[in-house]
């Protein structure tokens, strides 16, 4: 594939007995672009998190399941109706961030207060819709369809990544800059931004901070389905696939502080270090490293990379 | 009556009295082995529903991952009853087959019953008083405490899974015999061993109320509601919150033990999220601020599962998310929140005296 | 105070009741143990995940049971009496394995529990089923490294599994091998006799790696496959990461004509659900297949598909698996009672008569297999097949004889697993070998 590219030869210790592992700069380089494919399917998945978390301080524990709603809703759509795949997505995050808004509506409104008893209530809600799911449609694996060009390689040099990972990566950079200018750039962003600095200061300037918060937590929802509908096709489509990125999504968001920068930064540095490290040693052990530095950077740093504003947590 | 008989004490330890002694008659109205051993794995959730109910109900700390507590005691446990089945010397064959020809560092203190057993109630609880001491000291409380636990909890079953040379990775210890202790053979199936996890039970719940009702406990409940107050007032509250934190997981890894002898199994499975989770569910259900009710709590939808939980298959879970979301919107206390709710109805205020009808010239004669 | 005295007599009664040894020995195990009656129905448990996560490759066996038992029934049932099935939901949960286990010998007192797919609720239920004399039909492929003398396996062990895949593989394809598989011990005790077949057949291992289980992001993975640059994957790789694998095989460029993957464990439900383009050209070594072309196959797959129990389409290795359990407990009943008589026959004598239980290309969908005498596995025939585009398999290869079982074979210090134990190369017996 590439004529003999230099060989830097590094000797790496793990833990569990010697391990010496030769690693060309060919492989690094790849390994750090994978990082970026990982980070951004770290942020995808947290995005919707952190603009929930970030403005009402809400621990959405159904998070991953909105996630796994998005991907049943492609699969419906292309199954069932024959809609292509890029006009799934779009209406992916119509008919979860629907779900989103009629949950908040109906139980998380009244549970601001209590933060711990929110986390437990959406963990109910979780309960119901991976097995409401699996009764809908039952518990096998699904297959949803991508067009066939975004399912080949592209390579540059000696670097390559799968097209559809690159499709990723640009669609989290399209949320993030969507996401940046609603909340930067419209009024409902303001209001969003109002809403979470002091909530009944906003209320007293005439805005409906109830429908503000039932807007913001439908918007996440809806981004959690976009990212479901992404993950859907990379993976598979199972009732429990939302599970595997609820724990991950959260420690993005906590590690990022709850701000879009702080995600975005957050998933950046775990999705490299995930690469990077499972390059080096393997999977299961970069897994429970990450794990364990998360939990150490937040002893030190508890309220986060970037401090969401205002809110006093 | 002019107090809420649900805040007696007299009349709380009358019921826990009660309750337990009937809990205490079972194997004496019926010698079905598969019953006492059911009834006594339903003691061992009681434990762990306890265990939340003092950290979460008087502390005020969510504990999502309590199967790191109930999972290392268990796994210990379970490392015990191995080497008892193994002759001297030996060692458990899945560690022939993963390229171990001795006994590992990890494993040598498990030759010895007794201190095996040490080692079940140690780990987990030192565990608990360093990562408690470690965040509380870093003020980390609240729902970031519990994503803490969470993440923890995550950890320890990537890493049990992981070191499979140890831990015989997903497929678990399975100790092909019943605990020994001394002459005794603990079968899983007796009555005797029923009556042991019971007494467990009853004097993890008997001293976890005398602790709720001690000072410590008097402190615990304060910085629950406020704890800048607290801090305030000259408490270390961190030093009261790992404290609280380190209780909850002792009986939590006392319910891993005895869990190991009635199962005879152990396995990474056990620091599964939605276990752990689950033992939330129980206390919520029953109730997180009474001991007895979460343990009732437990008692309850493990019951349900086992027995009606076969009728509904695959609704089972639809109708327990459902109680889960109706109990933590409207009944945040659980059950026993709606029994002292009820008994309120019977509590007559206090009587008010006559307002004093004061006009100046009768406040003149007032005051002479 | 008057509460704390009497809470120290009631504890202290307690105590003095504890101290008593005789309530902890346990009541005598040798009478104990399920019986059949003359007249009655045989109770036999079915005990798979109905639910859950890992209700896909389960609920198929419990179907599959129902089907057997059901044609056993209409055939005139054993001996003249009909076998009962008690269907148990184990809900993806080890806990309720292990009641159910229990609630099943010990309360509905079935003669034999038909049940567990991970080798985790084997060992779960696996020291229940011990103690109290029962035996257990595991219908799916394992590890080995046990011998165990209350169960009966009718999947293949490591040592049968990838016997002929590797050496085919390497003529077709090339010496150089990459190895994944999940994190847990089926797939590195695979590997392991892998490596020995591999060695044999003068290839070379490039690489090993394995991902945690359910974990479905192979991206650094596949970038040590894509420098490495084998002949050909070899995959243990298990479920819903399965499925992941082969998709994002594709999206990364690789090719199945350049670079197969030759699996153990994609079947036809995995093919189905990752969508035929992902999965066509690749191989996997099964005993069955669903394309298998003789005559009993095709009545098996007929008759499955169209009864109420073939909702979810296809027949897959682990099924037809389950299938042969029935019909080897039946042929093992038959002679049981004739051995002992209807009313003497107990877990352990059913479990006696399975030695050597043959299941002939009539009954058995996947060819003739036996159980073998000594250590209660199947003798049976794997067969390589490579998926089509339609997600079916073509069979391009079938083993010449029957391989023979060996769950020691790469620990041959371990001993000989014997119908009385593990027996040591220095001669000592160890039983219930975990």
């Amino acid at each position: 594939m590439v004529a003999g590219p230099a060989r830097h030869h590094i000797t790496v210790c793990v833990n569990f007995g010697g391990h010496e592992m030769d690693i060309s700069s060919i492989a690094f380089a790849n390994s750090l672009i994978l990082g970026l494919s990982i980070a951004s399917i770290f942020f995808v998945a947290a995005l919707g998190l952190t603009i929930i978390y970030g403005t009402a301080g809400v621990i959405n524990m159904a998070h991953g399941e909105f996630i796994m709603l998005g991907a049943y809703t492609v699969y419906a759509m292309q199954t069932f109706l024959g809609v292509p795949y890029f006009l799934c997505i779009p209406a992916a995050f119509i008919v979860v961030g629907a779900i989103g808004f009629a949950v908040e509506k109906s139980l998380i409104r009244y549970l601001y207060e209590r933060p711990l008893d929110t986390l437990l209530a959406t963990w109910g809600v979780s309960l119901i819709l991976i097995q409401g799911t699996r009764l809908i449609f039952g518990s096998e694996p699904k297959f949803v369809q991508i067009p066939s060009f975004l399912s080949s390689n592209v390579e540059v040099g000696g670097l390559s990544l799968g097209a559809f990972r690159i499709f990723i990566i640009l669609m989290a950079l399209a949320l993030a800059a969507s996401v940046w200018f609603i909340f930067y750039r419209s009024d409902f962003g303001i209001k969003i931004r109002a809403v979470t600095q002091n909530r009944e200061m906003a209320a007293s300037f005439g805005i409906n901070s109830g429908q503000v918060y039932s807007f913001t937590f439908a918007l996440g929802a809806g981004l959690a389905g976009v990212a479901g509908a992404l993950f859907g096709a990379l993976n598979i489509v199972l009732p429990t696939m939302g599970i595997e990125y609820v724990v991950e999504a959260f420690l993005t968001v906590i590690t990022g502080g709850g701000a879009l920068m702080g995600s975005a930064i957050a998933s950046l540095a775990i999705g490299e270090w995930q690469s990077i490290f499972a390059l080096v040693t393997n999977s299961t052990f970069a897994q429970f490293m990450i794990f364990v530095l998360i939990v150490v950077f937040l002893r030190f740093r508890p309220e986060g990379l970037i401090s969401a504003s205002g809110k006093r947590r | 009556m002019t107090q809420n008989l649900y805040h007696n004490k007299t009349l709380q330890w009358l019921f826990y009295i009660i309750a337990f002694g009937f809990l205490g008659l079972v194997p004496l109205i019926s010698d079905d082995e598969f019953l006492l051993n059911q009834l006594a794995t339903y003691a061992v959730y009681g434990m762990l529903a306890v265990s939340i109910s003092l950290c979460w109900g008087s502390g005020g700390i969510l504990n999502m991952g309590q199967g790191i507590a109930f999972g290392l005691g268990a796994y210990c446990m379970a490392m015990t009853m191995q080497m008892q089945t193994q002759a001297d010397g030996t060692i458990p064959p899945f560690m022939l087959n993963n390229g171990l020809d001795s006994l590992p560092l990890l494993w040598v203190p498990f030759q010895d019953t007794t201190t095996g057993i040490i080692m079940a109630l140690v780990v987990p609880t030192a565990f608990y008083l360093i990562f408690g001491g470690i965040m509380f000291t870093a003020r980390v409380s609240g729902p970031f405490f519990a994503i803490m636990t969470l993440a923890t909890l995550s950890a320890f079953a990537t890493i049990f899974v992981d070191l499979q040379a140890y831990t015989n990775g997903v497929n678990g210890i399975s100790p092909p015999g019943s605990l020994n202790l001394g002459d005794m053979e603990i079968d899983p199936y007796s009555s005797g061993t029923y009556w042991f996890v019971f007494a467990m039970l009853l004097v993890c719940t008997f001293a976890a109320k005398l602790i709720n009702q001690s000072r410590f406990g008097l402190i615990v409940r304060a910085l629950k509601d406020d704890p800048e107050r607290v801090r305030f007032l000259g408490y270390n509250v961190a030093v009261y919150e790992t404290l609280v934190y380190t209780l909850s997981g002792l009986i939590a890894a006392i319910a891993g033990c005895c869990f190991a002898v009635l199962t005879q199994y152990v396995s990474p499975a056990q620091f599964n999220v939605g276990f752990s989770i689950s033992i939330v569910i129980w206390a919520a259900i029953g109730g997180r601020n009474s001991l007895i009710w979460a343990m009732f709590g437990a008692f309850t939808v493990q019951g349900a599962q086992s027995y009606v939980g076969d009728q509904f298959l695959n609704t089972w879970i639809l109708i327990l998310g459902f109680s889960f979301i109706l109990v933590v919107r409207f009944l945040p206390g659980g059950v026993a929140g709606f029994v002292e709710t009820i008994l309120d109805r019977f509590t007559k205020p206090e009587v008010e005296p006559d307002p004093v009808d004061l006009k100046i010239s009768d406040a003149k004669e007032v005051a002479k | 105070m008057k509460f704390s005295r009497r809470n120290f007599l009631k504890n202290s009664a307690m105590v003095g009741a504890l101290a008593a040894p005789s309530i902890w020995i346990p009541q005598s195990r040798g009478a104990w143990g399920a019986t059949l009656t003359e007249g009655e129905p045989i109770k036999v448990g079915v005990l798979f995940s109905l639910t859950g996560s890992l209700a896909v490759p389960e609920e198929d066996s419990t179907l599959v049971m129902q089907y057997a038992i059901d044609e056993i029934n209409a055939a005139g049932g054993i001996a003249g009496s009909q076998i009962e099935p008690v269907i148990i939901d184990a809900k993806s949960d080890f806990g309720v394995y292990t009641e159910k286990a229990r609630e099943l010998i010990l309360r509905d007192k079935v003669i034999s529990i038909f049940g567990c797919y991970t080798s985790a609720s084997r060992k779960a239920i696996l020291p229940t089923v011990m103690d109290r004399d029962n035996l257990l039909f595991y219908p799916t492929c394992y590890e080995g490294a046990e011998c165990v003398q209350n169960i009966v396996c009718t999947g293949p062990l490591a040592n049968q599994h990838s016997k002929d895949l590797i050496p085919f593989m390497v003529e077709n394809y090339g010496k150089r091998v990459f190895f994944v598989g999940s994190n847990y011990v089926w797939p590195k005790e695979s590997n392991k006799n892998a490596k020995i077949w591999l060695e044999n057949a003068g290839g070379e291992l490039l690489g090993e790696e394995y991902i945690p289980l359910g974990d479905s992001e192979f991206g650094p993975v596949l970038g040590k496959i894509r420098e490495a640059q084998p002949d050909f994957i070899f995959s243990t790789v298990v479920g819903a990461s399965d499925i992941a694998f082969h998709r994002q095989f594709k999206q990364a460029g690789f090719s199945a004509e350049t670079m197969p993957i030759a699996s153990l464990t994609t079947g036809e439900i995995e093919t189905k659900a990752m969508g035929a383009e992902y999965g066509a050209g690749h191989y996997t070594s099964a005993p069955y297949f669903q394309a298998l072309d003789n005559p009993t196959n095709q009545k098996f797959v007929e008759g499955f598909l169209s009864s109420p129990y073939g909702k979810n389409g296809v027949t897959h290795y682990n099924m037809a698996e389950t299938y042969n359990s029935a019909y080897v407990f039946k042929a093992a009943m038959e002679k049981a009672i004739a051995d002992h008589g209807f009313n003497e026959v107990t877990s352990m004598r059913l479990r006696d008569a399975c030695a050597g239980i043959k299941l002939s290309a009539d009954i058995s969908p996947e060819g003739e297999t036996w159980i073998d005498e000594d250590n209660f596995n199947t003798w049976l025939v794997p067969k390589i097949g490579h998926c089509q585009s339609d997600g079916s398999f073509k069979i391009v290869k079938e083993a010449a004889e029957h391989v023979a079982p060996d769950p020691f074979s790469i620990y041959p210090d371990a001993g000989t697993c014997r119908a009385n134990g593990l027996v040591a190369p220095d001669g000592t017996v160890r039983t219930d070998v975990i």
